[in-house]
């Protein structure tokens, strides 16, 4: 191999294994969402076409059993722009980086962009250069055969694995997007910004509030960048 | 029918993620924007932890005998003695979490 096509390798590597916390805590949800889409009489290939094409925790899981329902296709792709509205989110903060990318970085990075993939996309230097676009595809492609393995296993399992979301697996998320915000708190603003995000989606989250993340991240980034205005920083 | 729907579903969660990444759109952020977008990755990132954190069966769980709350502590500590050493801060809040789920 040349030694530039093994260095875009090798960051392609140091992104699955960055993700490699996250791919694993999201396994019960993988296995949850297969064996539930069989129960509810989908067929195997149309539960692993969820995960393959629609790749969405959440949508997915929802989304599943409004169909299995016989809710209205209207109540299934409404509920399904309401949980993913976060992701316009993601593609604004990120579109400054990859909107001068070419279309098939564009279209690869756009499909992968989950809510994993934007954690570890918080570097300023994130999507800069070939080698941090290989890490992002590593850290996404890895994050995306991954759902799709613990998918399989669900529909192989069907009933036969208990719960294994009661584990405390989702854990793991949590310590990983801890490690991963705070070298970014540096400022009274981004303190502040991560204090109002946190009581705020917690908040909401007990209110059942479908929209929780979004609001609770927007009300987050108006508090800090207000507080950033007031203290006159840059 | 099924496959219909789960074809348009892609396309919804697609076109949510890929919308503000085309270049053609006619849209120019300006620098107030990028400033308060600036904020998102953190707000976003601690809006996903804390109900994973403090809410449990739909109930506010703040009590002491909380794992996730040991171990996040655990996390946030460790991450200020290690410089923000990811692998650190991570490795000790699982263990911690671990710990304390045998605890309590």
């Amino acid at each position: 191999m040349q030694r530039a096509q093994k260095a875009l390798f090798s960051a392609a590597r140091k992104g699955a294994a960055d993700m490699l916390p996250l791919s694993l805590a999201v396994l019960p949800w993988g296995i949850l969402f297969g064996s539930l889409a069989v129960q509810r009489g989908f067929t195997w290939i149309e539960a692993q076409l969820f995960s393959g094409i629609v790749f969405g925790g959440a949508v997915q899981i929802v989304t599943v059993e409004l169909m299995a329902d016989n809710a209205s296709l209207f109540t299934v792709l409404f509920s399904a722009f309401v949980i993913s509205s976060r992701h316009f989110l993601y593609g604004l903060a990120l579109r400054e980086r990859l909107s001068p990318r070419p279309l098939r970085w564009r279209l690869g990075l756009g499909f992968l962009l989950t809510d994993e993939l934007f954690a570890l996309s918080g570097d300023r230097r994130a999507y800069r250069n070939r080698f941090r676009l290989y890490y992002g595809l590593g850290a996404g492609g890895s994050f995306y055969l991954a759902w799709n393995l613990w998918t399989f296993i669900g529909i192989v399992a069907g009933t036969s694995l208990p719960d294994l979301t009661e584990l405390g697996l989702d854990f793991a998320i949590a310590a990983t997007f801890i490690a991963l915000v705070m070298p970014g708190i540096k400022t009274l603003a981004s303190f502040a910004a991560a204090v109002v995000a946190g009581i705020a989606s917690v908040a909401f989250t007990l209110w059942e509030f479908d929209l929780s993340l979004v609001c609770a991240a927007l009300l987050a980034m108006c508090v800090g960048f207000t507080i950033q205005k007031i203290r006159g920083q840059s | 029918m099924n496959i219909l729907t789960i074809f348009l579903l892609a396309c919804v969660t697609f076109g949510t993620r890929y919308l503000f990444l085309e270049g053609r759109l006619p849209l120019r952020l300006g620098s107030n924007v990028k400033q308060l977008l600036r904020y998102s990755g953190p707000s976003v990132l601690v809006a996903i932890c804390t109900p994973i954190i403090f809410v449990h069966d739909h109930r506010l769980d703040t009590s002491l005998s909380n794992p996730y709350f040991w171990g996040a502590a655990a996390a946030i500590l460790v991450g200020y003695k290690a410089a923000f050493n990811i692998y650190w801060s991570v490795g000790a809040g699982i263990l911690v979490f671990i710990v304390a789920s045998y605890q309590f």
